[in-house]
């Protein structure tokens, strides 16, 4: 222990950081396995029920060093830095204490040194309306990474109806979250490739004024308040919605509807019963490089069937910062639009970042070495 | 960053009468007097490896300071009726004092700020300022007093432990890693939610750790609270967020 201790001490004071991703663990169950990589196996884990006394007073900070290479050898180093939101307060309740994590995550970005930080998760929903909240320093930027969410989301929509054989352009979609900013993006990319589309949100005013900005840019949508009657209509469905927990039900979905659960948390609910429906989750890319953790958190930070899988809101920093363009790609909300989404794409392959082989979760959808089908 | 669930009945005015809590008061406040009193043993011993006149005269002042301290946390025992006793040689009191005193046996001036400002008085400065915002009356304003004037023992030490680390960071952090060893565990053991290695020797009769409930308190709370001071008072001087991460979490539970 007291050397592996003072070896990663001596690589944090010998280090410059490039790039810095903010998170926070979706599960009371993720954050024990964290905890139990720190712990170390020389210890007998600490018990769930101290975990949830003892997390929510840790101070956001580093938990670990991610080094990531691209396949066209640029390298960039960077830190996971953890919010350390307890799972179970991500709700509206807990909105200003979470704020202030994400705050004390940002300084603590700052101060590691970072050039660009992604903000990942829920960190991104809370400050993509309120980036004035964000401590200011001119050497450090922030990105959403809501672009690179959106261009993965696009990609997984492609791929799954190439998959399932069907025609996109003879599709009715649904985007559940549409107010927000991937939301909105998605629904700027993808109105041109379909037939018809239906936006939903739980804020019905703000969806209104969403439509119609959305309209006024020649993008033609229909406003779905009965999320019920409208879910049954639909045959592709984006779940984008900014929830605290997987509680999602769409109801009387279209049998062998394609659904993506773009949720980070997970937005459907696991009793959703949606029988025949093709659920895959979207918003994953998967680094053809390399990715190093020290100390070694690899399949803990990253959960998926895959490898070298990330959220593409924490992938958007790391493929900026190989490209050494250290500007805050996405900032605000309702910015997102398709050249910026062909722009991210083409820094994140440029890189050897792609979209993730699609799975759900019952496991993969496709076998790893058939993806990529629509890499830009 | 302090967890909500911690935000329960902080107004003096809410809180329970007196007479029927007044028992759990007298362990808080053996407690606190007998870190205060050990601290006041400490700054002492401290006071007599220093070569320069001046240090010799703030850690005399300081162990002056403590034993203010353990005088005023007595006095309001007396004032709700109960006699607080310290007993500094009760176990896990008595096993920091020789911490203290293996950093004096080495004339190690550092390794004694570090065990006393950084270690015991995050734990002083936390769990002072949670009963400061439950407890009734002056109980209440002397412990947050006390609370603030310790909090700025800190920041007089904290000058000196920068300084220090700047000369040498790596060998800085091996001396605070190994002193948390030794510290840090056993003010874990105290500060767990149950005593597990059997009774403090500090409570008159037996552990209050379940009774804090009855003072808007809990022991997951105070350690939760320590543990985050502990950690901010470690970012200050600058050691790695991720190394302390993993020294905090390896304790024991």
């Amino acid at each position: 222990m007291g050397n592996s201790v003072a070896s990663v001490a001596n690589q944090a004071r010998s280090t410059d950081i490039d790039f810095a991703l903010i998170g926070h663990q979706e599960s009371w169950r993720a954050a024990a396995d964290v905890l139990a990589v720190l712990r170390g196996p020389q210890h007998t884990p600490i018990p769930d029920d101290e975990i949830k006394d003892i997390l929510p007073w840790i101070p956001p900070r580093a938990v670990c060093h991610v080094d990531v290479g691209s396949i066209v050898g640029a390298n960039a180093r960077g830190l996971y830095i953890d919010s350390f939101i307890p799972p179970d307060r991500l709700e509206a309740a807990y909105v200003h204490e979470n704020i202030a994590r994400v705050r004390a995550a940002a300084a603590y970005a700052i101060k590691a040194g970072a050039k660009i930080v992604s903000l990942g998760g829920f960190s991104s929903i809370l400050i993509e309306g309120n980036f004035d909240q964000l401590p200011q320093r001119h050497d450090t930027v922030f990105t959403t990474g809501n672009t690179l969410t959106v261009a993965f989301i696009v990609q997984g929509i492609k791929q799954m109806c190439a998959l399932e054989g069907r025609s996109l352009s003879k599709s009715t979609l649904l985007i559940v979250g549409a107010t927000g900013d991937v939301g909105s993006g998605c629904t700027r990319c993808l109105a041109p490739l379909v037939r018809r589309v239906l936006v939903s949100a739980r804020n019905v005013e703000r969806l209104r004024t969403v439509a119609s900005d959305l309209q006024a840019e020649g993008v033609q949508v229909e406003i779905a308040t009965d999320l019920q009657r409208f879910s049954a209509e639909a045959d592709v469905v984006i779940c984008a919605a900014s929830l605290a927990s997987p509680s999602l039900l769409l109801g009387r979905i279209a049998p062998d509807a394609i659904v993506c659960d773009a949720g980070y948390p997970k937005n459907l609910a696991p009793s959703a019963q949606m029988p025949g429906a093709k659920i895959f989750f979207g918003g994953l890319g998967q680094i053809t490089g390399s990715m190093k953790f020290a100390p070694d958190f690899d399949g803990i930070l990253n959960r998926h069937p895959f490898p070298d899988v990330v959220h593409a809101c924490l992938l958007e920093g790391m493929a900026l910062a190989l490209e050494r363009r250290f500007e805050p790609f996405s900032q605000g909300r309702g910015f997102i639009t398709q050249e910026r989404v062909k722009e991210i794409e083409r820094i994140a392959a440029r890189h050897g970042i792609n979209l993730a082989p699609l799975y759900n979760a019952d496991g993969p959808l496709e076998d790893a070495r058939h993806c990529h089908l629509f890499s830009p | 960053m302090e967890p909500l669930a911690s935000v329960r009945g902080n107004s003096p005015m809410e809180c329970i009468s007196l007479s029927t809590t007044a028992p759990i008061w007298q362990d808080i406040l053996a407690q606190a007097m007998t870190g205060e009193i050990l601290a006041a043993m400490n700054y002492a011993s401290l006071s007599e490896i220093c070569d320069d006149p001046a240090e010799v005269a703030d850690a005399l002042e300081h162990a002056q300071g403590e034993r203010g301290h353990a005088a005023a946390f007595a006095a309001e025992g007396g004032k709700i009726g109960v006699g607080a006793t310290n007993n500094v040689d009760a176990k896990h009191w008595k096993r920091l004092r020789e911490a203290f005193l293996r950093c004096i046996a080495e004339r190690d001036f550092i390794a004694c700020l570090i065990v006393q400002e950084i270690m015991l008085e995050s734990f002083a400065v936390a769990s002072y300022s949670r009963v400061g915002k439950v407890a009734p009356g002056s109980l209440g304003k002397t412990f947050a007093r006390i609370a603030a004037e310790e909090e700025d023992h800190v920041d007089h030490a904290m000058s000196i432990l920068r300084a220090e680390r700047a000369r040498d960071a790596q060998r800085f952090d091996d001396k605070v890693y190994r002193l948390h060893l030794d510290v840090m565990t056993t003010l874990a053991r105290m500060l767990a939610r149950e005593c597990k290695d059997g009774h403090c020797e500090v409570c008159h009769h037996t552990c209050v750790k379940p009774a804090l409930f009855d003072v808007s308190l809990s022991a997951a709370e105070l350690r939760g609270a320590s543990l985050q001071q502990y950690l901010k008072t470690l970012d200050m001087l600058g050691i790695p967020g991720e190394v302390t991460l993993a020294w905090v979490t390896q304790l024991p539970v």
